[in-house]
């Protein structure tokens, strides 16, 4: 018996990922030494701060069974009302961080009003959404008096500390990382609340027979996921410092996969956020090595989606001991 | 009256009503919008969308998702289009082409069926690497210099007014339509969609099913692809970026559900015009067709809101109707011991 939880705890999904994430730095510390130094694998993590803030509160969407694809276009519309709120509205840049937060909170609340309380389906929903979003960050160029190809830049030197200053020499993303690991693995592992979003993805019937209200369990997962993408667009604001409509396009992708490769089910009820942190790491150091290696930065994408669906399909093959047994019927047949 | 019934259940109906009534207040507003060579204009623009939502609703109907259309769109479009301008045959450029989006099929299928991985996460991840491979294949360049001859050929018109590429696609429509309602294979997608473990009961090769919607998934999405390379005359490796967000959107406003099972060809088609005509209206009324994303999103949220609200109202009516039946029918038989 104790035997069994050791291998339980040895074999867990969390510890396959710190093991691929060593492989990786190994192999690009062999291609490049330049990459093994501290400052610039703590730097590295500049290039995909995004992936790892979202793809922590994803998590929690993808836990009830949802689905969100549109974070990506949030992280664009409040990079941009940022900029307009500061540079035409007048605002302090704080007060200006502050609302663009809670415009991100009202993005994913409406998305998630319309999947917990209309019963359309998520990705529907969030699609819309993304269509919804990167069009309102067009209208809201539209509103500053620099053009969309420009974006809005000078902002002050407190602002663009926020992503580029060292605390002992720890770059400010890296801790503002590890504040939001630690703040949503004790939301989802240790709260009541956290109970709640499971059981909301494993049986929803039984959580709404034990009294929970899973409606508003359910909208407040995607108010956590749009307010966790506007914190990605400020930080990448205040690293690139320029607020740009476009930021975030292309996060679509690398955030599903963080969050699928780290663990979670995306029929919902499994998963965690540790593992997600993990994943989001690996994804980004690996892209980081592989342009570190000198591959040109549109291949990306290969082996990012070989990376999820292998991993993916090794999960499932490696759960069901009938698979090959039945592939070769399948093969038969055909 | 059953024809009546009929027409205010099919849910294609409600969509091409909706596009009906939007050019008729377009119209209204900015008559030149109602003339007929804009209105071609309208049509024509719309061909590639309507192939890739054909095409996509397949898999729709079969319960699944595919968003590496728009890869697949690029990388058909970037081999044909290289194919095209080295002198290469048409036939061969469209043997290609057709050859890519069965390939991509195939894999997305296989990985759906066989590794049993969820319908998204594959073709997301498909969805990287043959966009990534565009840009292997291309190295990053554009592919110019298509012939002249395969780029007037999206000019070219059927009595002065249809092009012959919107003709084929309609055509193209209308048989799978019938394909899908009126043959027996045909009907086994939406069967598939609806109870996957009914269809396997009544002996349906689910997966055998499957991966005949994608590999017809891809092949749509391949022939959009020549058909963007003859109307667009070059191909930039980000060529068809996003395009599966459209099909997508032109389905479910077309009134197909993303369940599965519901839904048909004729009314991924009107969906994928509404779908590109948004941008054209919003210039004849005068906007920025900056907010073209703007409108399609509200309207998507709209449509799949109010037709949920609908289904669920219908769905509980139904339920009582059963119910009372079920109470009447007990207490007939309580009579007669």
């Amino acid at each position: 018996m104790n035997k069994k939880i050791w291998k339980n705890k040895l074999f867990r999904w969390e510890n396959a990922l710190i093991l691929i994430l060593i492989t990786e730095i190994i192999i690009f510390g062999l291609l490049n030494p330049k990459f093994l130094q501290a400052r610039v694998l703590l730097g590295s993590i500049n290039d995909f701060i995004s992936i790892c803030i979202i793809s922590l509160f994803v998590t929690f969407v993808m836990i009830t069974g949802g689905m969100d694809i549109q974070a990506g276009a949030i992280v664009g519309l409040t990079s941009i009302s940022l900029g307009v709120l500061w540079q035409d509205a007048g605002l302090n840049i704080w007060a200006a961080v502050f609302v663009a937060i809670l415009l991100g909170g009202i993005c994913g609340a409406i998305s998630g009003f319309f999947v917990a309380f209309a019963g359309v389906q998520a990705m529907v929903v969030t699609l819309g959404g993304q269509f919804l979003y990167s069009g309102l960050a067009l209208a809201v160029v539209n509103l500053s008096s620099s053009s969309a190809f420009e974006g809005i830049s000078g902002f002050p030197n407190s602002f663009i500390k926020l992503a580029s200053g060292k605390i002992f020499g720890i770059p400010n993303q890296v801790i503002i990382f590890i504040v939001l690991i630690a703040i949503s693995y004790i939301l989802l592992h240790k709260t009541k609340y956290g109970r709640y979003v499971f059981l909301c993805g494993i049986n929803k019937n039984a959580a709404i027979y034990s009294g929970i209200k899973t409606k508003l369990i359910i909208m407040s997962t995607y108010i956590l996921s749009g307010m966790s993408a506007s914190i990605a667009g400020i930080v990448l604001t205040s690293y690139l410092g320029s607020a740009r409509a476009d930021l975030g396009k292309e996060l679509t992708l690398p955030i599903i996969t963080a969050v699928v490769l780290g663990g979670t089910s995306n029929l919902g009820g499994k998963g965690g956020v540790f593992g997600t942190a993990l994943a989001a790491v690996v994804i980004g150091i690996m892209r980081f090595g592989l342009v570190m290696a000198g591959l040109p930065t549109q291949y990306l994408d290969i082996p990012i989606g070989l990376l999820l669906i292998v991993a993916v399909a090794a999960r499932t093959i490696s759960s069901n001991p009938g698979f090959v047994r039945k592939a070769g019927k399948l093969f038969k047949r055909a | 009256m059953k024809l009546v019934n009929r027409i205010l259940k099919a849910r294609e109906i409600s969509s091409l009503a909706f596009l009906v009534a939007m050019f008729l207040i377009v119209g209204a507003v900015n008559p030149t919008f109602l003339q007929v060579k804009n209105l071609f204009l309208t049509f024509n623009g719309s061909v590639v969308y309507i192939l890739l939502a054909v095409g996509i609703a397949f898999v729709i109907l079969c319960g699944e998702i595919d968003v590496s259309i728009g890869a697949t769109l690029g990388l058909s479009a970037a081999v044909s289009a290289t194919l095209l301008r080295d002198g290469s045959s048409w036939l061969a450029a469209i043997i290609a082409a057709i050859a890519v989006g069965v390939t991509i099929g195939l894999i997305n299928g296989i990985g759906v069926t066989v590794f049993k991985v969820p319908s998204i996460i594959m073709t997301l991840g498909v969805n990287g690497v043959v966009r990534g491979s565009i840009y292997v294949y291309t190295n990053g360049k554009w592919v110019e210099n298509v012939p002249f001859e395969f780029k007037a050929l999206s000019q070219a018109t059927f009595m002065n007014a249809l092009t012959y590429f919107l003709l084929g696609t309609i055509i193209l429509t209308v048989v799978v339509h019938f394909i899908l309602t009126k043959t027996k294979k045909g009907r086994y997608f939406a069967a598939v969609g609806d109870n996957m473990s009914g269809a396997t009961l009544i002996g349906i090769p689910v997966e055998g099913t499957k991966i005949v919607a994608y590999i017809a998934c891809g092949i749509f999405a391949a022939l959009a692809g020549l058909m963007y390379v003859s109307r667009v005359g070059f191909v930039t490796p980000t060529a068809g970026n996003g395009y599966e967000m459209k099909a997508i959107a032109a389905c479910v406003l077309g009134g197909i559900s993303l369940a599965g099972g519901v839904g048909t060809v004729i009314g991924a088609a009107i969906g994928s015009v509404i779908m590109s005509s948004i941008s054209r209206v919003l210039v004849f009324l005068q906007f920025s067709s900056d907010y073209d994303n703007t409108i399609t999103g509200i309207l998507l949220i709209l449509i799949v809101v109010a037709d949920s609200l609908i289904q669920r109202r219908l769905a509980e009516k139904a339920r009582r109707k059963r119910l009372s039946a079920r109470t009447l029918e007990e207490v007939g038989g309580g009579s007669n011991e």
